[in-house]
């Protein structure tokens, strides 16, 4: 009865070359029963992404209030929020909850907007950052995440190539967790365009 | 200030009576130490990250940013020695600012100690508080329950203390800057190599009353070997089901379009609540 | 609460929450307490409508605003000293869209859009009739079919008896009683 893995879930973001890739899978579960096999967990906030994974109903909770705070955010600075920006708005955000935590395990992907710099970074449910240069990984499905990772990334991947290499880490890693799995989305974003795609998964 | 948000506290402790564990903190299971010498004091720590038994983060910094002449290495929990630090180099900024005087380490250690008292030692931050300011060249270790020590040399965290037993056998009184940077060094190798919670590499910071200077990756004991083969995918191995393209131009639109009489909402990522 | 007791509640002209909760939360004794799920369903009807009015809606809430509202609530309950412990299922037709819609929340006010969905044990037993039955743009007299089916699988299946359903239907013309 860990809050962190009742509903399920697994996202993992990685850098290429002047690209990066969020991938979430996109079950919903309640301990072993499967509710739903279209539970997206990555959010969009203008050009920067977020996956949530974690407890469902914190899932919700966390990606509403930051949509609310980066609309204000780009009301106030009438541009869109850039990757870094927004890393350090969940990570306050978390923190503040310090003693009462949200059971979220998230993760952030984007690429800067000046710069044109590929930026991923990672969180624990207290706020506490992880900037990577290669990969992060989040979920029930993050020990298996990890050590896909660690094995099938290269740096400098192209776009197309980056996808192959996230979507088979993610892939993979899902069938070895009972949890993750049914369906998931990868986002492959670079400076001008984003392509989202569903892959085709097991579904058991 | 310690402005925490505990609206989730009472849901947390009725889910921890049904029985749901706590959430696991990144935590800096972790080998810090800092050592005086004549000019200066250095401190220095691993790079290792774990999340219970997994390394979270192979190469993190853990010499915390307070003022240019003050630095901290921090232990426990990662995001307690992330946000703490922080907050004190806030504070001793608008402090420094309002007297226009250098900050003292004494002041920061003051601040950092009063502020995890307080919070009865559930901010888990083990600090060491380093720096040079006009009254000369100090150490500090602050616990988490606010306890400190003024020491020539310490360690803290997991593997404080296979650094100390460097220390204990080869500190000696009036080290140069050489030998003390060489000094921490070696008890952070002892903490990498015999505490499994640190690892990868030696970070190491000098502060003298004319500068600061931060080594990152002082020295790297453990690099990966470049793998002999690539295990890239050939293109078209995973297959799609379906595919959509999202222009950045259509991404920066601060209108949802909803339609009314037709469909709905217009394709695309947008966001869902805007105008 | 009684065997016959309707357990769903409207919510407007086109939006039906169907709510179950743990057998101490339902009782008259609870109710007097006013913490019961009656409570809360009455709670949430009045003040969706208020909600709709205060918004300055021409027209009604959609189903996807009411669930967001709803699931809101039972959150916001969630962080309180005696939460709710309750499980629910919204169903609406949005006249916008022309679609009808579904929702289910559990009692962590957990929110997801499903085809289907059951609560509690019929969980286990109708899911997978659903999985293997059902498709999208079926028409009410296959649904119905389908629906027979998973009571009569409970019916057959329980180790308790359920003494009867409630049957309701919400189309674009609104939310009918139907005899079952």
């Amino acid at each position: 009865m860990d809050p962190f893995s009742i509903n399920g879930g697994a996202c993992v973001a990685m850098v290429g070359k002047n690209c990066v890739a969020i991938a979430c899978d996109l079950r919903l579960g309640k301990q072993t029963l499967t509710i739903s096999n279209n539970y997206p967990k990555i959010f969009s906030y203008g050009d920067t992404y977020l996956g949530l994974t974690g407890l469902a109903t914190d899932i919700e909770t966390v990606s509403t209030d930051l949509r609310t705070k980066v609309n204000m955010y780009r009301l106030r600075e009438e541009r869109d929020i850039e990757p870094e920006t927004f890393t350090n708005l969940v990570s306050s955000y978390l923190y503040q909850r310090r003693f009462g935590p949200f059971y979220v395990s998230p993760v952030v992907a984007g690429i800067n907007n000046r710069t044109g710099e590929p930026f991923i970074a990672a969180f624990d449910c207290l706020g506490c950052t992880d900037y990577s240069k290669d990969f992060v990984v989040s979920g029930t499905s993050s020990n298996q995440l990890f050590g896909t990772c660690e094995s099938l990334w290269e740096p400098g991947l192209e776009p197309e190539d980056l996808f192959e290499t996230i979507s088979q880490v993610l892939l993979n890693s899902m069938d070895r967790d009972a949890l993750a799995g049914w369906g998931a989305h990868v986002y492959i974003i670079t400076k001008d365009q984003v392509i989202k795609r569903l892959l085709k998964t097991r579904q058991d | 200030m310690g402005g925490f948000d505990f609206s989730n506290y009472a849901r947390n402790a009725a889910l921890q009576k049904q029985g749901f564990p706590q959430p696991q903190a990144t935590s800096t299971g972790t080998t810090i130490v800092g050592c005086i010498f004549d000019g200066g004091v250095v401190i220095a720590a691993d790079t290792r990250a774990t999340s219970g038994e997994i390394v979270a983060e192979k190469n993190c910094q853990k010499l915390h940013y307070i003022t240019p002449n003050i630095w901290c290495a921090g232990a426990g929990t990662a995001a307690d020695t992330e946000f703490v630090t922080a907050l004190i180099s806030s504070q001793l900024e608008l402090h420094s600012l309002s007297t226009g005087r250098k900050p003292r380490v004494v002041t920061c250690m003051t601040l950092v100690k009063q502020h995890l008292f307080r919070h009865q030692g559930h901010l888990g931050a083990y600090l060491v508080v380093a720096g040079v300011d006009p009254t000369g060249i100090n150490l500090f270790t602050v616990h988490a329950h606010g306890s400190t020590d003024k020491l020539p040399y310490v360690t803290m965290g997991s593997g404080s203390l296979a650094a100390m037993s460097i220390f204990e056998s080869q500190w000696q009184k009036n080290l140069t800057q050489e030998d003390a940077v060489k000094l921490c060094a070696e008890a952070i190798l002892a903490g990498i190599f015999n505490d499994l919670g640190s690892g990868s590499n030696v970070n190491v910071g000098i502060i003298t009353a004319e500068k600061t200077t931060i080594k990152r990756n002082f020295i790297i004991p453990n690099e990966r070997v470049p793998k002999e083969q690539s295990y890239r995918f050939p293109r078209g191995t995973t297959a799609i089901l379906k595919e959509q393209m999202i222009s950045r131009a259509e991404l920066r639109k601060y209108i949802t379009i909803v339609d009314m009489t037709g469909k709905g909402t217009v394709e695309g990522d947008a966001m869902e609540v805007d105008a | 609460m009684k065997a016959e007791d309707d357990k769903t509640r409207i919510l407007n002209d086109h939006c039906l929450m169907a709510y179950s909760g743990e057998a101490g939360d339902t009782g008259m004794l609870t109710r007097s307490f006013g913490r019961g799920k009656v409570q809360f369903a009455e709670f949430i009807q009045a003040n969706v409508q208020l909600y709709g009015m205060r918004s300055n809606c021409t027209q009604a809430l959609s189903p996807s605003s009411v669930s967001s509202f709803v699931r809101t609530e039972l959150a916001k309950s969630l962080r309180s000293r005696k939460p709710y412990n309750l499980n629910l299922l919204i169903g609406g037709y949005d006249t916008v869209n022309d679609k009808p819609e579904l929702y289910w929340l559990d009692f962590l006010a957990a929110k997801d859009k499903l085809p289907y969905a059951a609560h509690g044990y019929a969980q286990y037993y109708c899911l997978s009739i659903l999985d293997k039955h059902h498709h999208p743009n079926i028409d009410l007299e296959q649904g119905l079919k389908i629906l027979r089916m998973c009571i009569e699988e409970l019916d057959r299946r329980m180790p308790m008896n359920f003494k009867g359903v409630n049957v309701k239907v919400i189309t674009k013309t609104g939310i009918q009683d139907l005899e079952y």
